[in-house]
């Protein structure tokens, strides 16, 4: 009995391999796409061309693929994989071996994508948007990508069934059943880009068929594409919710309160699509409403997390004597990079969230749409709130997967990262915010646009973003020195795996938040309910499609 | 007399403890902010279209 706990308390030898696996690779893509993140506001600042014949949009591509869908994907299939195990139990030979396969097949899709934005056969950004039409090759990468995450995933649903199975009638350890809620969205939000994948841009950039239907080809993928921004955030609030409170010493407020948050990200994150195509002709604008309306669903399970979050530091302080309306905040653990890091991300959500109201809400997307707003507020979603999370994630886990100590000198290092990153993160994203609310075009190289007044006006914002993007880059020098340090030069020693408990161990989370077919039930009647007339409108009516177009 | 000190002082300890009246406030504070964010672009767009 002693020894199955023990075994609970440290990642298994095994899985920490895999994860390890995974964090690699994560942090390899930060190292390029974060060069190519530098190369783009340096562009953008009017200042500098880039040399031998090196494309903007190409580097665009890279930091696109390699930020968005590598080091995301890689970095949450490898805590996720480590969290199972550390709660659920160690992972079995089947399921580990599953890992592994999933872990090979991601890595050779990035490498087959990523050696065709580097041949410059496949500029078409990370959202890859149909007519612009890149290399087969590219297209069969990214699928082996999402392929490869699904078996990965597998493994942590396999591990998790295990544990339901040897405890029947129990609610199952809060972070496995976060880890296999995110899991499952993945793959069911994934359907949709495998489907455009597959069905559409495979065969048409290997001949086999002439045109191509944008509308179905844009409809699919941002079916996909909004979860996908869920799927980044739910490791995050894992973190946030069942981690954080540990790391401070309190507790989790409730268990069945993040619980529910999850189920409603679950439910919530995938009939939306459509408000990211609110400018797009050729869907009806009653459909449009219905999944704006849903959107701000989502909304609920945010504000339930931020809330049971100010009440885990108010009742933690308040146990350690802090008075006042506003004294908890004080007794907090300012020095510990564990804490402070993801804090400044979740502090980081506060904007971030209130930019995607604005952008989700219909009128207000005709002033930001395709603006560089929309480029800054993802910088504080993802490259802010989720990504600093990650980092403060991998300050403890990397060194606990390997056996070593995060010191003082790292845990310091790593608290100046996260400032450098936020002072560089508000030069950035707040001048993209500021260039786009002026009409400053995403997605776009340096262009004066024939020295016209408004595009002058964006400039200095411009120089602004690489003031920042210079500074994040600095950040991003400092994080890979502070991984490279706990992955392999670190002391030996023991670093904890944080998990929190609930403050009301009595209350055992319902159980119907396990019953899977019924809330898979409520998602797929949704996702039907907000895309089939629409999608069947799309396809009865559609224009003539189109031949692939090269810009680059 | 002291030992009655100590005992009030305990009891408006414990008390304190439950308050979530900061957690009140911040999410006001946080509502607060997300309307004078979306209120202010939808300004900007009732201003320009």
């Amino acid at each position: 009995m002693i020894s199955s706990a023990a075994a609970k308390v440290k990642v298994d030898p095994r899985d920490a391999k895999l994860s390890m696996a995974h964090f690699f690779v994560a942090f390899g893509a930060l190292a390029i796409g974060g060069l190519m993140g530098l190369l783009q506001t340096l562009v953008r600042s009017g200042k500098f061309e880039l040399p031998w014949g090196i494309g903007y949009y190409q580097i665009l591509t890279a930091h696109g693929v390699l930020m968005g869908l590598v080091l995301t994907t890689f970095f949450i299939m490898g805590f996720q994989y480590a969290a199972v195990s550390r709660t659920a139990g160690t992972h079995s030979p089947a399921a580990r071996r599953t890992g592994w396969i999933g872990f090979w097949l991601m890595t050779l899709g990035t490498l087959m994508a990523g050696v065709m934005i580097l041949l410059n056969e496949a500029s078409v950004l990370y959202t890859f948007y149909a007519p612009l039409q890149a290399h087969w090759i590219f297209y069969l990468g990214l699928t082996f990508v999402v392929v490869g995450s699904w078996v990965d995933g597998a493994a942590q649903i396999m591990t998790y069934a295990k544990w339901r199975k040897n405890n029947p009638g129990q609610p199952s350890p809060l972070l496995s059943f976060m880890a296999v809620i995110n899991t499952v969205m993945w793959i069911v939000a994934t359907l949709g880009v495998a489907a455009t994948v597959l069905f559409q841009l495979l065969p048409w950039s290997l001949g086999l068929v002439d045109t191509v239907d944008v509308l179905v080809s844009r409809t699919l993928f941002w079916y996909f594409g909004h979860p996908l921004v869920y799927f980044w955030l739910l490791p995050a609030y894992m973190c946030w919710y069942a981690v954080i409170p540990k790391i401070i010493g309190g507790k989790i407020f409730s268990d069945s309160l993040a619980r529910l948050s999850f189920i409603l990200f679950l439910l919530f994150s995938i009939p939306v699509g459509f408000h990211h195509q609110l400018t797009e002709p050729g869907i009806d604008p009653a459909w449009k409403f219905l999944q704006v309306i849903l959107t701000f669903m989502v909304i609920i399970p945010s504000l339930m997390t931020a809330f049971s979050l100010f009440a885990t530091f108010e009742r933690y302080g308040r146990s350690k004597g802090a008075t006042g309306l506003f004294g908890w905040l004080r007794v907090l653990p300012w020095g510990d990079a564990r804490f402070i890091v993801p804090f400044i991300g979740m502090a980081s959500f506060i904007p971030a969230g209130a930019g995607g109201i604005i952008n989700a809400s219909n009128q207000m997307d005709q002033v930001v749409h395709n603006t560089i707003w929309v480029t800054g507020h993802f910088h504080l979603t993802a490259a802010t709130s989720v990504v600093l999370t990650f980092f403060g994630i991998s300050y403890w886990l990397v060194p606990h997967l390997t056996g070593r100590k995060l010191t003082k000198a790292m845990n310091k290092l790593g608290i100046i990262q996260a400032w450098v990153w936020f002072i560089g993160m508000a030069f950035m994203s707040g001048a993209m915010h500021f260039q786009g609310l002026l009409g400053g075009p995403r997605r776009s190289a340096f262009s004066t646009y024939g020295d016209s007044q408004q595009a002058l006006d964006w400039i200095p914002y411009q120089i602004a973003q690489a003031v920042g993007g210079t500074i994040l880059f600095i950040g991003i020098i400092l994080v890979l020195v502070i991984f490279i340090n706990l992955a392999f030069f670190a002391p030996k020693g023991e670093e904890e795996f944080p998990v929190g408990e609930a403050e009301n161990l009595q209350e055992k989370a319902p159980m119907v938040f396990e019953n899977w077919k019924l809330w898979l039930g409520i998602a797929a009647a949704l996702i039907l309910f907000a895309y089939t007339i629409p999608f069947i409108d799309i396809i009865q009516n559609a224009p003539p499609g189109s031949k692939g177009f090269k810009t680059w | 007399m002291a030992k009655a000190e100590l005992k009030a002082k305990q009891h408006t300890q414990v008390e304190d403890s439950s308050s979530l009246k900061g957690t009140l406030a911040s999410v006001f504070l946080l509502g607060l902010f997300i309307i004078v964010s979306w209120v202010s672009v939808y300004y900007l767009f009732v201003d320009r279209f």
